[in-house]
């Protein structure tokens, strides 16, 4: 008999539950709230049945377009052929997670608005642009002994010391 | 010592997943508490309130909680142990107790919200099935009934504490299925006996027929009872004042008591590095100073 292509198939360790983590589920999950533009990882939650997406899903990532009574709807990039495509799917809370992708983004920018207010005050201007890591700059070898290494001249009757 | 195979072996312990902490305690029932806690998700951060009623031994806790991440808050709290500031000093565990301490959570959290001009509630204890009536301003308050890990069985004095809610003005959802005096058979809430129970008539009965037949056990039970020179007739009297003092001042006092400056150790300190390395050199020498007298001896 041919193996399906079912919905769930090829799934059997991509939707089951961590070792020693299997039975009921947090209730931080169900505590959060979530806004339209957040964005959102999403993660199968096998213990959950309901509201499940499909395994291509499993580990993108992408924003919140619809808040519903108890799934969110979600838009994920998904590469169709030569092209990508928004696709829109709707998610039970479960399967979800805060994304952290903007978290540092979003804390730079805190940063940079004090600094510039702060550089305002001062009337200065600043830049806080990010630089790229440079060249590491030169320095000098410490303990350094010079050995001057030369070949020996060959040497047949050692050579064949081991018998021929 | 009889060969015994080890039942719990290593591989047992490595594979052991422990349930939550509060269900290992036998605390919480986590499938009603998903159930209760989830809040639509298109309603964002409203709190969905519950009125927790829980019964120990000699107390009942009554609070309207509110879930969040870092942990529930409560809005607002009774106790049955409040209820001598009332004038209710003795059954504080019965229904009609709970349905005090209902009424009492009721009034307190209604005018901490200054609703409580609004919802009056059910002045009158009938017993007979009644929910809110929305005003014209504000809409009732509305909280659910989270029982915890009671057998809600017909006439049991959770539903007790829920009917004193219902007729202190809170919106809270229910049928009358399990109130005290629901009949099975004709499948009707029996208003009368309900009352009976709201006005601690049962408690009357049993103490009337206690002092006919067993004036003893009468002396024995209900000797607080006897010391405040409560009658069984004068039950219905008390449990109206008690009501009637409820709704008059709901507020909760604050305890004059001041917290104890040192607190008392309930478990023994565990000793520092240092401690237990002098310990141990006291014990090695204790052990040497033995046995040089043991060789002395021999």
């Amino acid at each position: 008999m041919p193996a399906g292509h079912g919905l769930r198939s090829r799934t059997r360790d991509l939707f089951s539950r961590p070792f020693r983590k299997k039975g009921y589920i947090p209730l931080t999950v169900y505590l959060r709230t979530y806004k339209i533009g957040d964005y959102v990882d999403v993660k199968v939650n096998g213990a959950v049945h309901k509201g499940m997406p499909h395994k291509f899903y499993h580990g993108r990532t992408g924003r919140v377009w619809n808040v519903t009574k108890r799934a969110v709807g979600v838009e994920v990039n998904k590469q169709v052929g030569g092209r990508i495509i928004k696709k829109r799917i709707h998610v039970r809370v479960e399967h979800l997670q805060p994304s952290r992708c903007t978290e540092e983004f979003r804390l730079r920018k805190k940063k940079n608005d004090e600094l510039k207010a702060q550089a305002k005050a001062r009337g200065e201007v600043i830049s806080t642009k990010r630089q790229p890591e440079g060249p590491k700059p030169g320095f000098m070898v410490e303990g350094a002994q010079l050995e001057t290494v030369t070949p020996i001249p060959y040497d047949v009757v050692n050579d064949l010391k081991g018998g021929y | 010592m009889a060969f015994v195979k080890a039942q719990k072996t290593k591989a047992y312990f490595k594979r052991f997943q422990v349930k939550f902490k509060r269900r290992r305690e036998g605390k919480t029932d986590y499938r009603a508490r998903i159930r209760l806690i989830n809040q639509d998700k298109n309603k964002y951060n409203t709190p969905k309130y519950r009125f927790v009623v829980r019964f120990s031994n000699k107390d009942i806790v009554a609070q309207i909680i509110s879930a969040s991440i870092t942990g529930d808050m409560v809005l607002a709290a009774a106790y049955s142990h409040e209820l001598p500031q009332f004038g209710l000093e003795v059954g504080l565990t019965n229904y009609a107790a709970a349905y005090c301490t209902g009424l009492l959570l009721a009034r307190r959290t209604l005018k901490k919200l200054e609703m409580d001009e609004e919802y009056e509630g059910n002045e009158e204890a009938t017993g007979e099935d009644y929910s809110v009536e929305p005003a014209e301003t504000r809409r009732p308050f509305r909280a659910l009934l989270d029982v915890g890990l009671v057998r809600t069985t017909t006439g049991n004095r959770v539903f007790g504490a829920l009917k004193g809610a219902l007729d202190g003005g809170l919106d809270i959802p229910h049928s009358d299925k399990r109130f005290a005096g629901f009949s099975k058979d004709s499948k009707q809430l029996d208003a009368e006996v309900h009352r009976k129970y709201i006005y601690g008539g049962h408690v009357a009965a049993y103490m009337r027929t206690l002092m006919e037949d067993e004036p003893e056990k009468y002396q024995l039970h209900f000797s607080e009872y006897i010391k405040r020179g409560i009658e069984p007739d004068d039950m219905q009297e008390l449990y109206k004042k008690v009501h009637a003092a409820i709704r008059a001042d709901p507020t909760a006092k604050k305890s004059e008591k001041q917290p104890p400056k040192e607190h008392k150790r309930y478990n023994l300190r565990k000793m520092t590095y240092e401690e237990r390395k002098a310990k141990l050199i006291e014990r090695l020498q204790a052990l040497n100073s033995a046995a040089d007298d043991d060789e002395d001896d021999e």
